[in-house]
């Protein structure tokens, strides 16, 4: 019997509510999976794709985004910029062979910790089925 | 002491030794310092078989023939340079990588609309195996340079010899192709992606904001943006800028830095990835053997 296998994901956090909102969930104890990384970033319009191409070659079996509600971005439209940006990476990646759906965009409130827990739930599941990262040779630096 | 040169392609379409040629009369005042040893394309030489000071090598490595051929003469130069985009990055052949080996022959040889092939006979003697995968042909040997371009321009050819000439390391501009490049920005943004043709571009202003696709900002200078002052959007032949390891996440970054997001056009971010209709053959047109994800995975394999 193969072990169960247990997505790790790296979370891009912004500062003002992604971040916020994971920290909400935690002091509310709400429980979710501990399957995230969480990186905090002063917005998710930090997001290089780069970090997240770098993270999946790197052994992410999934990769989540979390930026502030459309008009609500600490920086105006950082989060909009990223909108786009993962929209496109998602083509690309599906154009590649990986499952689009293992890069996942979410935009969670500093007063939404339910939201994050049920967020992470879903994305942990959904990242299960999918299985373990298939690009060859990566790293695996989980 | 002349500096002793070689010149071999690999996988190639020996565009990067032309590009040797189109320096023109200059070769003839260059010649007095360099000696050209070896340089099958140019010149009626069959083998080296001496050892070279440098050793310009362009072209993939695509067969095993390559593979042996780029070791082989690497070890008689003291400097190996990897010339053009193919033996940089990859190059266009890199973009094979998205297909397996066995598709690529069958396509080839058995499915495409021209061939009559009934017996179903794939070249199997005499012709050297292909290898898997394309790579850079850093990945293969050593390289103490890479000279992009498709091909490289004459005038970046001649600052390479003359760096040479002088013992210096040979150096690339550490700007982008923006930087170089004379067309006006105006810091507009867009609502869609157009394909090249469509419609008529403006002479005077940047082809990325009125909506094509050029690959400026994701891109090495050094090429004096000769496409876009032909009005005709960059491809990106001179691979990522400096400190840039990934020239496709680079474009993602730039189109999305373009699209509009003003409440009035607020361009959809599901419609602005379907506005291109090949993303990796135009994000990663000459450097996808040597991106983040050099070749095409297939999920579900390692479940």
């Amino acid at each position: 019997m193969p072990e169960t296998f247990e997505p790790y994901i790296v979370g891009f956090l912004c500062n003002w509510c992604g971040y916020a909102g994971a920290d909400l969930a935690g002091t509310s104890r709400i429980q979710y999976p501990p399957n995230v990384r969480a990186i905090r970033l002063m917005c998710s319009g930090r997001v290089d794709p780069t970090f997240i191409l770098t993270a999946l070659k790197r052994g992410a079996d999934g990769v989540l985004v979390v930026g502030c509600h459309p008009g609500d971005c600490h920086y105006i439209s950082g989060n909009l910029r990223t909108e786009r940006r993962v929209a496109l990476l998602k083509r690309m990646l599906s154009d590649l062979g990986l499952d689009d759906r293992r890069v996942r965009l979410e935009w969670i409130s500093a007063s939404e910790g339910e939201r994050f827990a049920a967020v992470v739930k879903e994305f942990v599941e959904e990242v299960r089925a999918l299985g373990p990262n298939p690009i060859e040779g990566n790293t695996n630096e989980t | 002491m002349k500096l002793r040169i070689a010149v071999e392609g690999l996988g190639a379409c020996a565009g990067c030794e032309i590009a040797i040629l189109d320096l023109h009369e200059e070769i003839v005042s260059l010649l007095q310092d360099l000696e050209v040893d070896y340089a099958p394309i140019l010149m009626d030489k069959k083998s080296l078989n001496e050892n070279v000071d440098v050793l310009l090598l362009s072209g993939s490595v695509r067969n095993k023939h390559d593979t042996e051929e780029a070791v082989r003469l690497s070890e008689k130069a003291k400097t190996t340079i990897a010339f053009g985009s193919c033996a940089s990055f990859g190059g266009i052949p890199g973009l094979a990588n998205l297909y397996a080996t066995r598709e690529l022959l069958e396509r080839v040889y058995l499915t495409t609309e021209s061939t009559d092939n009934k017996q179903g006979i794939l070249p199997s003697e005499e012709v050297p195996p292909l290898e898997q995968t394309i790579k850079p042909l850093k990945e293969w040997i050593k390289i103490n340079y890479n000279i992009p371009g498709c091909p490289p321009q004459p005038k970046l050819i001649k600052e390479m010899f003359q760096m040479l000439l002088s013992g210096k390391p040979v150096t690339l501009s550490k700007k982008t192709l923006c930087d170089e490049c004379d067309l006006k920005r105006e810091e507009k943004k867009i609502t869609r992606i157009l394909r090249w043709g469509e419609g008529e571009p403006d002479s005077s202003r940047c082809l990325l904001e009125q909506g094509y696709f050029c690959a400026g900002p994701a891109t090495r200078a050094g090429c004096e943006a000769k496409c876009p002052a032909a009005l005709t959007p960059c491809r990106g032949c001179m691979g990522p800028p400096e400190n840039v390891t990934d020239q496709g996440a680079k474009m993602v970054s730039a189109i999305a830095s373009v699209a509009a997001i003003d409440e009035k056009n607020r361009v959809d971010p599901e419609q602005l990835a379907t506005m291109i209709k090949d993303v990796v053959g135009s994000f990663y047109r000459f450097t996808l053997p040597s991106s983040i994800i050099p070749r095409k995975v297939s999920e579900g394999k390692s479940k």
